[in-house]
């Protein structure tokens, strides 16, 4: 899976416009950035990349970067 | 190995009841703003739940839930040789609630009564325990009873938990019956009980601290308050659950045209669907309680089964119903029931009047 298409995939779950997600954004100054975005995010990767995201692992999350690097 | 089929036992009904309070979860608007409160009802699927009053308990709701189903299926009071009661909201500190429900209901004395203390796999493993104490032939009718007022131990200014509970009881009846049987396994990861944990008021913290302080925005508790990580809680959920399906339907035989109803432990709606999807599970078979009763612990999977069913249907059901949660404890039954015995939701504000503190 290409870059933007993870990118689509992170900003429909954030609820984000298209193109509006930027890899060196802080997560924490994200919004919708939030307990119930960590869950979304751990069904999306199981679901996409059937890799297992656990809630320790989601706290190392510093940057969009951080995701994307993770989504393999 | 806790996995099999465990025989003469037959689930002859199954009855449910809750508070006649409404709380609609957008009556926290106020609270947690508009925004974040729609996008928890959103994920978690909870529109409204029912809440018992101060002086309400679990066994009070699971009383009139085993009287309803007592008078239903007309059994006589003095063929009733067990009751089991499945709660993390005993009564008391001690005795065991399924004592003073024994009391209440009036049960012969040559009767076993004892409390479990499991949450959201309670109703899976009280089959089992009862199922088990059925094996020798002489125990031929239990009341596998629970519930839990959950709304009592959570913080009312903690939003990932706050919206989410409801209050209920309800009561099973079961029989021994040598023409049934009920496919079973159970898991533990006894490492992950932080997961969802009250840490005071116990024995291990007896004096916490009672001043809800700030986790994070719109998320304050105190000790004495229930604690639950919902990433690892999903974490865990996403991953056993549908494995333990897979091989659960596997080993059984049970094909996807086989049931009628999946009743799964209502954690979170958005969970649930993800679960079906990995399992193979087709949504339309998917039983949902949580969009007005919450999620409500240890009944979630009978009041699931009495929405679907109570006053509506006829004729044998075949469910599967996995329950999954605190502890961590995992597991899944698949069992016959008769539709027309699984009871209308009744709604009640009775508590027992007696039951306040002795002072003698």
């Amino acid at each position: 899976m290409n870059v933007q298409t993870k990118l689509d995939l992170l900003e429909d779950m954030l609820e984000l416009e298209q193109g509006s997600l930027e890899m060196t954004c802080k997560l924490e100054s994200l919004e919708s950035w939030d307990s119930l975005a960590a869950i979304s995010l751990i069904a999306l990767v199981d679901e996409h990349f059937e890799k297992r995201l656990t809630g320790a692992m989601i706290k190392e999350f510093k940057t969009v970067q951080d995701i994307i690097d993770f989504m393999e | 190995m806790p996995k099999g089929i465990l025989r003469n036992i037959a689930i002859r009904g199954i009855a449910c009841a809750v508070p006649k309070t409404v709380v609609k979860t957008s009556e926290s608007n106020g609270l947690f703003g508009e925004e974040s409160v729609s996008k928890f009802v959103k994920m978690t699927g909870v529109e409204q739940r029912h809440v018992a009053s101060e002086k309400q308990t679990a066994s009070d709701l699971a009383f009139v839930a085993a009287q309803d189903l007592i008078k239903h299926l007309e059994w006589d009071i003095n063929s009733i040789d067990g009751l089991i009661f499945v709660t993390q909201s005993p009564d008391y500190i001690a005795p065991a609630t399924a004592c003073v429900l024994h009391g209440r209901l009036g049960l012969k004395k040559d009767c076993i009564a004892f409390d479990v203390n499991l949450g959201c796999s309670g109703f899976v493993y009280g089959i089992y325990i009862a199922g088990s104490l059925m094996q020798t032939g002489d125990t031929k009718r239990i009341l596998f009873l629970g519930g839990d007022t959950s709304t009592k131990g959570i913080s009312p200014l903690d939003k990932s938990a706050a919206m989410l509970f409801g209050d209920s009881g309800f009561a099973t009846a079961l029989e021994h019956d040598e023409a049934s049987q009920i496919p079973y396994c159970y898991y533990t990861d006894g490492t992950g009980y932080k997961s969802i944990i009250t840490p005071a008021g116990a024995c291990r913290t007896p004096k916490g601290s009672h001043e809800r302080r700030e986790f994070g925005e719109g998320v304050l508790r105190s000790d004495y308050d229930l604690y639950m990580n919902g990433a690892e809680v999903f974490d865990f959920t996403i991953t056993e659950v549908p494995n333990m399906l897979k091989s659960f339907m596997a080993e059984h035989n049970i094909s996807h045209n086989d049931y009628d109803l999946f009743a799964p432990h209502q954690a979170n709606v958005f969970m649930l669907k993800h679960i079906a999807k990995k399992a193979k599970i087709s949504l339309d078979k998917l039983g949902v309680s949580m969009d007005r009763y919450g999620n409500t612990s240890v009944t979630s999977i009978p009041i699931t089964i009495c929405d679907a069913y109570g006053g509506k249907e006829q004729g044998i059901k075949k469910v599967l119903a996995p329950g999954f949660g605190i502890g961590l404890s995992w597991g899944t039954n698949y069992f016959d029931v008769l539709a027309e015995n699984c009871l209308p939701i009744i709604e009640t504000d009775d508590y027992f009047e007696d039951g306040g503190i002795v002072v003698d």
